[in-house]
């Protein structure tokens, strides 16, 4: 059975998507401010810098790919690590997913053989391959997707994704030790795309036994993937050499590389020249003022993906001011998106209206994100301020006829100050704008927590547009929401629940386009740019888009910044 | 013997005195709490939450008044025993991490020290016996403008010219690397680092070594038709070198102070970048961990020093 994934661009469905949240925070770029100088061009130009494929003869195996990442990883444990970027890309290396996308945007098995859904797409059978092994020998059964199902379930935080979407008792239940079924609390023809990332990756279930007595064994992670672990010295290097015995050497073909070593370098400049000197083989980043020096550099192959996530200032819609609808508006209408986009983005990559590029067939281009209007902010502050100058708990709302706001964002960071401070200018006669600079881990806390008005933030972008419904339902705002906004919408959430089972495809695009009307309606986010990832390799790396699934499908040479390595060969 | 008994007293409370206002101020500044728990630690309207935050107090003491917390601690400390980490993804122990970036540190430390040293000496015996002279100002220059240059700028040029530039030298450090690699990969770390010192050490050597010129002694040996080499070496340098051994002691922790930006810089894994990502992080038990450590190598040095004094000159112990 195959899944339509509509979103043109790449790969890597995110279905957990509370993974990809912490995960979004946790990566260098950030969690906030796109303070890694995330891009967009002017609306309508290229999307997509393919890679080009190169005519470099036939493979060879051997030899070792240097990789460079923005961040290091606390640990890549499926089950608990918030995986941003890096981790992903390291994650590909060791683990295999159950499913994962194909070059034309459908979820294709991998680990996994098929699976069913029963008649109302409340059940589905998984087939697991048989004869797979995890790297310590321990065999690949539906124990393993199980264990590792209801580890993450009962992690306090990877959880919160997961626990709202299957039933407390019996979501899972094993046929044999091959067979099992997935049982949601609601049906979804779309189902397969939650298993392509995280929650899809399986690690050895004796590994995750160990890890309960020993958590410094998420360092060392044990999966079935084409490489297996070798060594780690955390903030250094981490380093995977082929797994001879992969079990998809006989249908994808075996590794050519011998190992792959991975080094964090959160300094895009520090990363590019590295790549420049002969250091690095390849390397991911978002600093679009890199991208032309790239270009310039005639061994270098430059790859760039705006179809990812959004980068957008996120308001917290339960808080006063910000409860009242025409703040929002207002901020909205205050900002100086345009100037932004100047100043910020090196004329690479696009302005963002929406959370889909105009590729995408579930652009609506009656969605416009307002700017740019002083006049029109002006208005909507008085308005407001004439009817609530205190809140009822005796708090100063406004004060000299202008809003009272904070904007938070991660630091330190000598750019997110900058952006902050450009922000400002644009704000600063209709909102008296307090700063507050939080540490990463806080910035990320004090928003789930809903301790925040405005802040910058960088997400969706899921392959399949259903599984962005994380950050959107109402069932995910509370103690620590994973609606961000905290904004609940019963209309949202019904198109949400409509979205999952469309009676026809063009059924499904009208819906997702709703979906995108009711998000601007909101104004929980003023959508600025498309993040722009790049992936960057020298003329001795070879292979990227040669990835095929064991039933012969080509797949995504690489998404949102991450990599895959099984195809990957070095002259 | 009671002016050692005094000296090991008063090292004793400095550290105590370290220790009380550090654990203070990080147990005042952020809540351990949403280090070990995340968000969950802010849910207090979740009953679930409500349980995980109970057990996590309970666990890690956190229910128990700031002085008691501190005394358990102290005592684990002093044992040897310097906690877990807080992470919401495990605790695994502080000293797993120490004892893995504590060596990369004192190499890099001991290493600019070298450097500082066998580069300052004859430096100073140069300029010192050429003072006043076009070669001595230029000189001077040279070192103010390196005890001038901000440690992370000197990296930035020193990596620009002689990693990228000139390609003679490693852009980065890999931990993984054979050790004759690692020690060449912290040449331009380990410069960042001593350049600036071995400017301080050869004002300070100059300034004696030309006192010690002066002196009747070296008149006496000039006049015996002693060679200006034998001269410098084996009877100015030697009495010079007083203050100059007191200096090298008291800036290890300036050493090791600048090791925290020469370990980001070159993204050496030791325990100064440590110490930055810890506290980014509020990472409390690595934080105090890494404090303590520092600031017990500094007090021992000193107080090695402060010993060295009273067996080079016995009137001191008065």
């Amino acid at each position: 059975m195959k899944f339509s994934r509509r979103r043109s661009g790449r790969a890597l469905g995110v279905t957990l998507a509370s993974l990809m949240v912490f995960a979004v925070a946790c990566g260098g770029g950030g969690s906030g401010d796109d303070s890694s100088g995330n891009t967009d061009t002017t609306e309508g130009s290229s999307s997509t810098e393919a890679p080009t494929t190169e005519p470099a003869g036939e493979p060879v195996a051997g030899g070792t790919l240097r990789v460079g990442l923005e961040a290091d990883v606390d640990g890549l444990n499926p089950t608990a690590s918030a995986l941003a970027v890096s981790g992903l890309t390291m994650a590909q290396a060791v683990f295999d997913p159950l499913f994962t996308f194909s070059a034309d945007g459908e979820v294709v098995p991998y680990l996994a053989e098929s699976i069913t859904p029963n008649a109302d797409f409340t059940e589905w059978t998984l087939k697991l391959r048989d004869g797979v092994k995890f790297h310590d020998g321990t065999p690949l059964t539906v124990d393993a997707v199980i264990k590792q199902f209801e580890i993450t379930r009962n992690d306090p935080l990877v959880g919160l994704a997961v626990r709202p979407y299957y039933p407390e008792t019996d979501a899972v239940a094993k046929i044999d030790d091959l067979t099992m079924v997935f049982k949601p609390l609601e049906p979804s023809q779309f189902f397969p795309s939650a298993l392509t990332a995280q929650l899809g990756y399986i690690a050895s279930p004796t590994w995750l036994d160990a890890l309960a007595a020993d958590p410094t064994l998420e360092q060392q992670p044990v999966g079935t993937g084409p490489f297996k672990f070798d060594s780690r010295t955390e903030d250094s290097v981490t380093k995977f050499v082929r797994n001879d015995d992969w079990w998809g050497a006989a249908t994808m073909g075996a590794p050519w590389l011998d190992a792959i070593e991975f080094y964090p370098v959160p300094d895009p400049d520090s990363r590019t020249e590295l790549l420049l000197n002969g250091d690095l083989d390849i390397i991911h980043t978002t600093d679009t003022n890199q991208f032309e020096t790239y270009r310039e550099d005639s061994s270098l192959t430059l790859s760039i993906d705006d179809n990812g996530e959004e980068y957008f200032l996120m308001i917290n819609t339960a808080k006063a001011p910000f409860d009242d609808v025409r703040v929002r508006k207002a901020l909205a209408l205050a900002t100086d998106r345009q100037g932004y986009y100047d100043l910020f983005n090196a004329g690479e990559g696009r302005m963002a209206d929406q959370m889909f590029t105009p590729d995408s067939p579930y652009y609506n281009p009656d969605v416009v994100q307002e700017g740019n209007d002083p006049e029109g902010a002006a208005t909507l502050v008085a308005e407001y301020c004439g009817e609530n100058p205190t809140a009822e708990d005796g708090t100063a709302l406004c004060t000299d006829g202008k809003v009272n706001m904070e904007y938070q964002w991660s630091g330190p960071s000598v750019l997110a100050t900058r952006i902050a401070d450009f922000y400002n200018e644009s704000w600063k006669d209709y909102f008296n704008v307090t700063f507050d600079e939080k540490s990463q881990a806080d910035h990320i806390q004090e928003t789930a927590l809903g301790i925040y008005n405005v802040v910058g933030w960088r997400q969706f972008g899921a392959e399949n547009p259903g599984d962005d419904r994380v950050w959107l339902e109402c069932r995910n705002v509370g103690g620590i929401s994973l609606n961000w906004p905290r904004y609940c919408s019963p209309e949202r959430d019904e198109l949400i629940k409509q979205i999952a089972n469309p009676t026809d495809p063009a059924e499904r695009v009208s819906l997702i386009q709703q979906l995108v009307q009711n998000i601007h309606d909101s104004y929980a986010y003023i959508f600025m740019t498309h993040s722009s990832w790049a992936i960057v390799n020298s003329d001795k790396v070879h292979g990227m888009c040669d990835r095929v699934s064991p039933e012969g499908v080509p797949l995504v040479c690489s998404s949102n910044g991450r990599m895959y390595f099984q195809s990957i060969w070095l002259s | 013997m009671r002016y050692y008994v005094q000296r090991v007293a008063l090292a004793v409370l400095l550290l105590l005195a370290v220790s009380m206002l550090t654990f203070g101020a990080l147990n005042v500044l952020g809540d351990p709490l949403f280090n070990i728990l995340g968000p969950v630690a802010g849910d207090v309207n979740n009953p679930d939450s409500i349980k995980m935050i109970a057990v996590a107090k309970r666990e890690f003491s956190l229910d128990r008044p700031l002085p008691v917390r501190y005394f358990l601690w102290l005592s684990d400390f002093v044992r040897g025993d310097f906690g877990v980490t807080f992470s919401s993804t495990g605790q695994p122990p502080v000293s797993g991490v120490i004892s893995e970036r504590l060596p990369r540190t004192v190499t890099l430390v001991a290493m600019a020290q070298f450097f500082a040293i066998f580069v300052s000496i004859p430096w100073a015996l140069i300029t010192a016996s050429r003072a006043g002279k076009p070669s001595d100002r230029v000189s001077t220059l040279n070192a103010f403008f390196l005890v001038a240059m901000p440690n992370f700028a000197l990296a930035i040029i020193l990596k620009y010219i002689f990693s990228i530039r000139l390609g003679w030298m490693p852009l980065t450090y890999v931990a993984d690397d054979p050790l004759k690699s690692r020690l060449w990969q912290m040449i331009l770390p380990a410069l960042t680092i001593g350049l600036p010192v071995a400017a301080v050490y050869q004002r300070l050597l100059r300034t004696d070594i030309i006192t010690t010129l002066q002196q009747d002694f070296i008149l006496l040996a000039r006049t015996k038709g002693l060679s200006r080499r034998r001269i410098l070496l084996i009877h100015a340098l030697r009495p010079s070198l007083f203050s100059f051994i007191t200096v090298v002691g008291l800036n290890t922790g300036a050493l090791i102070g600048g090791s925290i930006v020469s370990e980001t810089v070159f993204r050496i894994p030791g325990i100064g970048s440590t110490l930055v990502e810890s506290v980014l992080r509020n990472d409390f038990p690595v934080v105090l961990a890494i404090v303590m450590i520092v600031a017990s190598s500094f007090v021992v040095i000193n107080l090695l020093v402060d010993f060295a004094y009273t067996l080079i000159d016995p009137r001191v112990r008065r």
